[in-house]
């Protein structure tokens, strides 16, 4: 019971909120050993775990890695001067991120928005599953039925109104190969309505 | 970026952000780097402080960066064309010019000049505002220390003339003799992580991946790479007509909904597709949002609901949660033409799917999945590999995946003040292999139009793109190649030649798949491109040479008799674009201020994700407009209140008062990056439950005017007219 809590309060952003710990919670892959962590810390801090069990990194936990995580190299999506950041990575959760001190462009540099890019993947505000707007309220449908509905209405205006009918826009956060396939697409489709922000 | 394309041959930045650390100057316009692109300012401040570089930004508003300048210029919004070729007058007047550079590789020099002329220091100063002292002043700085840097953004494009202004800036540094040389440049800050990436796989309705424009023998390239047969192809479009004519942009496709402006497509549009790009940074959003509402079906790819979600208020609307950029991988190319490899930290959260996933769903459901994954079995590799066996315009042939993955896994190795590896397994290659990186073993291209080194060592002479001879309007011919004695090292000519074609028959360097062609010219130290002049006189331009016209909508009536925009463009992108039609002199009675927009260091492009980050959202929660103390008190207007602002096409907004002298006395700034409000109305209770972002506000789009570059069709947020008053 008191783990579950635990979890509530922290992917409500308790912990993150007051600690420079950061945790990730992917439902998949990292429930369990989000468990273990939560207790670990608990039972270290000798307090109750409630929501305001939270505290902040003791100083060998802000040198030390997590036990057994790994570090991914990757890079900003805030802009384009390409800062490298390393996200520390613990049985598939992205447990903390650091500055990346020995990358050539940004050389530990960040603004406020690449030291938050952790908060890309925790925030709260991420859409959780397709949906669709039904007499005007938002219904939680499946990939599947999703993808079904709305390909078969492109489908159906192109046939109906031909392939210019649909105009796409694309991305420039994408990367370079899901933006090529973003301008292929467009082309398999039959059109030259697509752009893209670079445009504005 | 069509008029970079334009001047020297590739639309991209052309030094990098670490070398400005050797520029002696550093010259900004319509950029705000230090809420933009805060990193890059270290490389700056770098130049600023070790070689006593003079930091001049040139801005409406005194921005951030401006406080980080050695000085500042206030230039009134959409006349920075006059200043700048203001500033290659004064230049050329005094006989500071790189006579040895222009005489030897650049084209046009005489007609441009004679052009320039007219842009006095006195008519400037009436123009734009700046002294006629100061503009003296800059170009004396500009020809004092050099080699210096020239950078914009958005601030320099968004406008009718966007693609005059770039040229200028083009031509301000060819006139210096500051392009091909460390230090020197136009270094254009890109907004978006990728939009160099998106932009070089052309993500743009008027071009194909790597900017094989859509014609024919394009058509036919790609065809190749994608083993499809070209009559396929042609049977997926309406009509030939329709394969080859560029389609609706960001900018303008709701007209092809609403059509409040003649469309010239045979159909309106009747359903939208938004993967991973926000609504709220377009212009005239209030006619946007109309156009939503009409159409069959609008799709929106996004980790977040965006405020295209809010804006929805029928049931055509479809979310798809993709995972973030942080949960999938591939490369992406930074301003500096780098490319990185985005590793993917976690596996998608929630139920959200990779892009690559919901792709080869909808594909599968299109009916040509076979065609389109022929090639591609990994992912996202082998996409990598397609998309370079054909991108050979800009040389992305040689930046395979493992070789982009290596640089991102050795990146210590590289060294920060040239950007090449020393030592380690990427030795003597530049990082990120900056392209055109033209084989498998070249290190990437780290200056454009560097002659100094072989070619095969990252060198290049300006692109030989625009024919070998030009007639001016004045009679004179000229020979468009670089001048006998210009070559980089090694080359087997000594002097300019054409692109190279016919190695393999039939072929040319963008079009031999064997890349032959490309490897013969790089064996002879040659550019597959050719060897060139760069060109201060576009004949394929509406104005061959830069000169002012007046913002459509303009603040000074005396002026658009002078200075009048061009007439109305009928097919512009699909759609009637009005220009002259537009520019009312007595608009500026009604709706007396100028508005423009910008960056916030806490937010990010529509906000979507910075909104919906709880730290940014609460170091920045505010919609707000910068308006001058005067003209608050003029208005009774106190810090803080609210206020109403006003656009001619009756797009208003409810936003907070912030009285600051960051701005003048007639000009209106607003951040772009608000949503979930519309027009004094709250649109919370249209997001899926629990999605609304922390930080709400009206999108400054709603008041953004009409207004359209004349070629690239962008957007002219940083020059329309407003209404203020207290609300």
């Amino acid at each position: 019971m008191a783990s579950k809590k635990m979890i509530k309060s922290v992917s409500k952003g308790g912990l993150a909120h007051v600690s420079s710990s950061r945790f990730t919670i992917n439902p998949k892959l990292a429930r369990r050993s989000f468990m273990k962590i939560a207790a670990a810390t608990a039972a270290v801090a000798g307090i109750g775990l409630g929501p305001k069990a939270v505290r902040g990194l003791r100083a060998e936990e802000k040198k030390d890695a997590y036990p057994g995580s790994k570090i991914v190299r990757t890079v900003c999506t805030h802009c384009a001067v390409g800062c490298g950041i390393k996200a520390e990575v613990q049985n598939g959760v992205w447990v903390r991120q650091e500055v990346a001190a020995d990358h050539p462009i940004s050389r530990g540099g960040h603004c406020c928005k690449g030291a938050g890019a952790i908060d890309m993947v925790t925030s709260e505000k991420r859409l959780t599953s397709p949906m669709k707007r039904v007499n005007g309220k938002w219904q939680k449908i499946s990939w599947k039925q999703a993808l079904d509905e709305i390909c078969s209405k492109l489908l159906e205006i192109r046939e109906k109104d031909g392939p210019d009918a649909v105009h796409w826009n694309g991305s420039a956060k994408v990367s370079n190969e899901m933006a090529y396939l973003q301008r292929k697409l467009a082309a398999f489709w039959g059109t030259n309505n697509i752009d893209h922000q670079a445009r504005i | 970026m069509a008029g970079v394309a334009n001047t020297w041959g590739y639309g991209a930045m052309t030094n990098s952000m670490n070398d400005i650390r050797h520029s002696k100057l550093v010259f900004m316009l319509g950029s705000n780097a230090a809420e933009a692109h805060p990193v890059a300012l270290q490389h700056i401040l770098y130049a600023k402080e070790v070689n006593n570089a003079p930091i001049i930004v040139v801005d409406p508003r005194f921005t951030k960066l401006a406080a980080k300048a050695t000085d500042y210029v206030r230039i009134r919004p959409g006349t920075d064309t006059a200043f700048v070729m203001g500033l290659v007058n004064e230049i050329v007047s005094n006989g500071w010019h790189d006579k040895d550079f222009i005489q030897k590789r650049v084209a046009g020099f005489p007609e441009m000049v004679e052009v320039a002329k007219h842009y006095t220091p006195e008519v400037v100063e009436d123009i734009t505002g700046i002294p006629a002292s100061e503009v003296k002043r800059i170009a004396r700085l500009l020809a004092i220390h050099r080699p210096g840097t020239v950078v914009w953004c958005m601030g320099a494009t968004q406008h009718s003339i966007g693609s005059s202004n770039t040229r200028a800036l083009c031509i301000l540094q060819l006139v210096l003799g500051n392009m091909g040389v460390s230090g020197g440049g136009t270094n254009i800050f890109r907004g978006h992580d990728n939009v160099q990436g998106a932009t070089d796989m052309c993500v743009l309705s008027h071009s194909l991946p790597a900017y094989y424009g859509i014609k024919d023998g394009s058509w036919k390239h790609w065809c190749r790479v994608w083993d499809v047969d070209y009559e396929w192809m042609k049977s997926r479009f309406h009509s030939k007509e329709y394969m080859n004519k560029k389609g609706f942009t960001l900018a303008r496709w709701y007209q092809g909904v609403i059509q409040e402006d003649k469309i010239s497509q045979y159909t309106p549009i009747k359903a939208v597709v938004f993967w991973g790009c926000a609504s709220n940074s377009q212009s005239q959003y209030h006619k946007l949002k109309k156009a939503l509402d009409k159409l069959d079906l609008v799709v929106i790819i996004d980790p977040f609901p965006t405020m295209t979600a809010a804006a929805c208020e029928k049931d055509n609307v479809y979310l798809l949660p993709s995972s973030s950029q942080y949960e999938s991988e591939g490369s992406v190319t930074s301003s500096s033409r780098q490319f990185q490899w985005r590793f993917k930290v976690v596996d998608p959260v929630h139920d959200s799917k990779e892009d690559y996933w919901i792709m080869d769903q909808m594909v599968k459901r299109f009916g040509f999945h076979d065609k389109f994954y022929k090639n591609i079995k990994k992912i996202p590799d082998d996409i990598t590999r397609e998309l370079c066996k054909g991108s050979l315009t800009i040389g992305y042939n040689g930046a395979l995946p493992e070789r982009i993955k290596k640089h991102t896994l050795h990146w210590e190795t590289f060294d920060v003040d040239t950007l090449q590896a020393k030592g380690g397994p990427c030795d003597g290659e530049y990082y990120g292999l900056p392209w055109p990186c033209w084989t498998e073993t070249h290190p990437g291209t780290p200056i454009l139009y560097d002659i100094s080194k072989p070619v095969a060592k990252g060198g290049l002479p300006f692109r030989a793109r625009f024919g070998t001879e030009h007639t001016y309007w004045n009679g004179r011919k000229e020979n468009l190649l670089a001048a006998p004695g210009v070559y980089n090292p090694g080359s087997e000519v000594k002097g300019g030649y054409p692109e190279f074609k016919d190695i393999v028959p039939g072929t040319n360097w963008k079009t031999d798949l064997s890349q032959k062609t490309i490897k013969v010219a790089i064996s002879k130290g040659m550019a597959p491109f050719g060897n060139a002049r760069a060109r201060c006189v576009c004949w394929n331009f509406p104005d061959q040479v830069p000169v002012h016209r007046e913002p459509i909508h303009s603040p000074r009536p005396d002026l658009i008799a002078k200075y009048p925009t061009y007439p109305d463009k009928k097919d512009h992108y699909r759609v009637y674009t009005k220009f002259k039609s537009e520019q009312k002199p007595e608009l500026v009675k009604k709706f007396p201020y100028v508005l423009i927009t910008g960056r916030m260091v806490e937010h990010m492009g529509g906000g979507a994700e910075t909104r919906s980050n709880k730290y940014l959202a609460e170091l920045a929660p505010h919609m707000y407009a910068e308006i001058s103390t005067r003209l608050a008190n003029n208005l009774g207007i106190r810090d803080g209140e609210m206020m109403w602002i006003e656009s001619p096409e009756q797009g208003k907004v409810k936003v907070m008062a912030k009285v600051t002298d960051r701005v003048d006395d007639k000009t209106i700034f607003m951040p772009y990056h608000f949503g979930g409000m519309f027009m004094g109305q709250d649109l919370s209770g249209n997001y899926p439950d629990g999605c609304r972002p922390y930080a709400i506000g009206e999108p400054a789009n709603i008041v953004t005017n009409y207004g359209y570059d004349i070629i690239t069709q962008i957007q002219g947020t940083k020059e329309g007219l407003c209404k203020v008053e207290k609300a």
